[in-house]
């Protein structure tokens, strides 16, 4: 008995993560949500940014890691819209770019947002830091058009947008390493704030860039999208996913605990 | 009479914008002067900041070409601001800039104009200096102890457990009969870490070579298949055995990260390796694919510089390099002399870093904090 | 020869494209961005040659009736409906769109949901508390895996509702990820910085030759 709780088969344990899932899923269940400072830092950033200013919202993120980061987007949009800040979309990841125009056209149907006015998406350019050096100088160079082939020249918000002079922050979700690279070119280089939306998997990677200050704020996995969506005060995917993963995690928790009291009789009857 | 008219117009427009410029100073002490450390694209304006009271709510920057009119640059600039830097110049060109203070009720005032500045592009970044120090120091290291392990001096090498177990792996894939799979992660091929797994790489091909042992190389990026390719190829005719080269064996499998997962993962559960290495640099994926080799019973032998994906590679990879020592597995393979050389002159930098954070903890401590506003001007 | 001309291509363009990183003019700086403009143009190429050696193994699967030979029909399927779609019509048509949402996304997402699964296996496997240090990291993780979860802190001010503490899990992993969390990974991130400087010092001057294939 001892020996089989040591050694659960993992097909077990993979059916248990599973109804941990479902079933949260099928009877949803609230629970309150406190705001972790990183979170807070990015909202309160926001929030400073008077009417009129521009933001720069990066969809760095294939659709593997959509779950945690389109919540994100979508909070961190809807924000902006009903601030009157304008959203420049963009991506330098090649499948970010039908995630990004495909999201953003659900929050524009939320928030009847007008394309060009309130929000622009110049979809994708390869090239990386190529382009994020590129566009610290002119715009214009990188994007002359935006996704849907309309001139930069002809859309009202980017009159006064050259480059990032022009724009207040930079928020780039990503579940990669894209984040460095515009901290080192764009933050180092141009100034311009960057602050992040990331995965779980690589929220403690963030945390040596949010101490030195050049991010101004974080958004750490599904917990950050949850948070946020609760500073917006419009619970959505985030808080309903951040629920059903607090039964995941006491499941994880409940048989690392069993198999440790297992071992331990198991130490002591050996001894 | 039509001139008494226009004096008396003059006259009013003046009292009136007198009156509403009333406690409006203008801009003081505003220079203009070429970027430090730039390419010469830009010209930066400075200016005193104005006092509280000033009624001052934003400035205006004009610009004037040698001989043309005034134009303003710009969005108008907050009231705290105290200098601008003007990008968009055309180089060569010099120019001239007032700075227009702009009250709440839109009454303005200029600056005097500024001597005319050029921008000039610099030819060494002085905020680099340290950055440049530094790296000259730890060259120099580096290049010191090389020297010495060429002239036959031996370089102690602590015990890597990972690396020991190379030969062992390739080994046990050898006597068991099936084949060894190397995964060089997602990195491209001017990735630091990839280079490193490439290095090693190059190394497990000779012995895989000289074994006979089958090597699947599934890449993920086009560019660095071509490499492996290529540095492969050559680490089995080095070894005399370009018959036991297989070039199918090293394919490009797709650059999406999770088909990726998702493809090697196929390959471990098919091909079962006695072998398997995981070395280079990996995002989410570390987990499925060293789950999926710890479930087929490999012996796995894990790098990386993902620092975030080190406690899942540490927990289901029998060995694991953390951070460095994927760097230092090619010399210690190796026992090339200058390699490991290398290897102690890399220490001698570790050291000069860490005096230098202990001498910065304990002069903070003392209230002196010239190492840390030396290392924030870094640039 | 053979061998010499990259060892000086190396050496070359790598001590040209540091000293760009300490020379701000105009000149160095279009040196930079044309050089890296090469890497751009190399890469559809050997992108092309990857493709073509992609075709060629699943050809020479189907030829030679390999184990699951037919799943290579697949590959060929999938390249030639989304070449067949997106080239002419761009990602922005709606059937390309529509592969994109209801194929790769799922797919995507399928496999990076494993992770939960793997995850939950390998903690379980892994988190026995052996020895000193390995309980800490399990009291540690527990502490990080509550505080990640509104459940933490619910728990928390549930039962020790007593205490002056409100969120204390949550703070306790902010805590933990703010402080030895950031110093060991500063510790990493310091050491393999300088494995980077010294790799690269051993390539430029031509030292380390393994990823030529080694030899001399």
């Amino acid at each position: 008995m001892l020996e089989k709780l040591m050694s659960i088969d993992r097909r077990i344990i993979f059916i248990l993560v599973a109804l941990a899932v479902i079933l949260p899923t099928l009877i949803p269940v609230s629970m309150p949500i406190s705001v972790s400072e990183p979170t807070q830092k990015l909202y309160d950033y926001i929030e400073t940014i008077p009417a009129g200013g521009t933001i720069m919202l990066v969809f760095d993120y294939g659709p593997a890691s959509l779950a945690e980061l389109n919540p994100m987007a979508r909070a961190i949009m809807k924000q902006c819209f009903a601030k009157d800040i304008r959203v420049i979309g963009l991506t330098l990841y090649a499948v970010g770019t039908t995630m990004g125009s495909t999201l953003i056209q659900e929050v524009v149907e939320e928030t009847g947002a007008v394309d060009g006015e309130d929000y622009v998406f110049l979809g994708f350019r390869p090239g990386l830091e190529l382009v994020i050096l590129g566009m610290g100088t002119d715009i214009t160079s990188i994007f002359d058009r935006d996704y849907n082939g309309k001139p930069l020249s002809e859309i009202p918000m980017m009159q006064n947008v050259t480059n990032y002079d022009q724009v207040d922050l930079l928020v780039d979700l990503s579940a990669g390493s894209l984040t460095e690279a515009w901290i080192t070119y764009a933050n180092v280089q141009f100034n311009l704030q960057i602050a992040a939306g990331v995965t779980g998997v690589i929220i403690s990677q963030m945390y040596p860039y949010l101490q030195t200050g050049q991010l101004v704020g974080l958004i750490p996995g599904i917990a950050g999208a949850a948070e946020y969506e609760r500073l917006i005060e419009a619970p959505a995917k985030g808080t309903l996913w951040i629920n059903i993963e607090s039964f995941v995690h006491l499941l994880i928790i409940g048989l690392v605990v069993i198999g440790n009291i297992a071992f331990f009789i198991q130490r002591r009857r050996e001894e | 009479m039509s001139k008494t008219i226009q004096c008396v117009v003059v006259c009013l427009v003046l009292c009136v914008s007198l009156a509403f410029s009333q406690g409006l100073s203008p801009p003081s002490n505003v220079t203009a002067m070429d970027t430090p450390n730039d390419d010469g694209s830009s010209v930066t304006i400075k200016w005193d900041a104005a006092p509280e009271d000033s009624g001052i709510s934003g400035y205006q920057i004009l610009r004037r070409i040698a001989g043309g009119g005034l134009e303003e640059i710009g969005e108008m600039l907050p009231a705290g601001a105290t200098s601008y830097v003007d990008a968009t110049i055309e180089k060569g060109n010099a120019y001239a800039y007032i700075v227009r203070a702009v009250s709440g009720t839109e009454a303005t005032v200029d600056s005097n104009e500024t001597a005319p500045a050029k921008g000039t592009g610099e030819w060494f970044h002085t905020g680099k200096i340290p950055l440049f120090v530094a790296m000259i120091v730890f060259s120099i290291a580096v290049m010191v102890s090389i020297y010495h392990a060429r002239s036959g001096q031996e370089v102690f090498i602590r015990r890597i457990p990972g690396l020991e177990a190379v030969n062992e792996a390739i080994g046990r894939a050898t006597e068991m009969g099936r084949s060894i799979l190397y995964v060089l992660g997602l990195g491209g091929v001017s990735g630091a870490a990839t280079i490193a797994s490439m290095n090693i790489l190059g190394q497990v091909a000779r012995r895989t070579a000289d074994y006979e042992t089958p090597l699947h190389v599934p890449c993920n990026d086009p560019i660095v298949m071509n490499v492996v390719r290529e540095m492969v190829k050559a680490a089995y005719l080095n070894e005399g055995r370009p018959d036991a080269y297989n070039e199918e064996n090293i394919f490009f499998l797709t650059d999406s990260q999770f088909a990726y997962a998702a493809g090697v993962d196929g390959i471990m559960l098919r091909e079962k390796p006695a072998a398997i290495f995981l070395q280079g640099t990996f995002y989410a994926e570390s987990l499925i694919l060293a789950e999926t080799g710890n479930s087929i019973g490999a012996i796995q032998i894990a790098g990386t510089d993902s620092e975030h994906q080190l406690p899942f590679l540490i927990t289901a990879c029998d060995y694991t390099l953390i951070g460095e020592e994927l760097y230092t597995a090619s010399a210690y393979l190796s026992k090339e002399p200058m390699l490991l050389g290398s290897i102690r002159g890399q220490d001698w930098g570790k050291m000069i870093i860490f005096a230098a954070i202990v001498l910065g903890v304990i002069l903070e401590l003392a209230g002196i904090s010239w190492i840390t506003t030396l290392l924030q001007r870094v640039s | 020869m053979r061998r010499q001309v990259p060892l000086i291509l190396c050496f070359v363009f790598g001590i040209v494209m540091i000293f760009t990183q300490f020379i701000p003019h105009s000149l160095s700086q279009s040196l930079h961005q044309e050089v890296r403009q090469w890497y751009l143009i190399i890469f559809p190429f050997a992108l092309v040659f990857s493709s073509i050696a992609l075709i060629r193994t699943h050809v020479m699967r189907i030829r030679r009736r390999t184990e699951h030979w037919r799943y290579s029909f697949l590959i060929f399927i999938g390249i030639l409906m989304m070449v067949v779609i997106g080239v002419p019509f761009g990602p922005q048509h709606h059937v390309f769109e529509w592969l994109f949402n209801n194929v790769q996304v799922p797919m995507d997402a399928t496999m990076f949901s494993l992770l939960a699964f793997f995850i939950a296996s390998a903690a379980y496997r892994a988190f026995r508390a052996r020895t000193l240090e390995a309980s800490l990291l399990l009291v540690t993780a527990l502490i990080v895996m509550l505080g990640n979860v509104p459940v933490g802190d619910l728990v928390w001010n549930t039962v020790f509702a007593w205490l002056p503490w409100e969120n204390a899990t949550s703070g306790m992993k902010q805590w933990i990820l703010d402080n030895p969390n950031l110093s060991a990974r500063r510790g990493i991130i310091l050491g393999i910085s300088l494995g980077v400087i010294s790799q690269s010092i051993r390539i430029i001057l031509g030292i380390e030759r393994s990823y030529l294939g080694g030899g001399d």
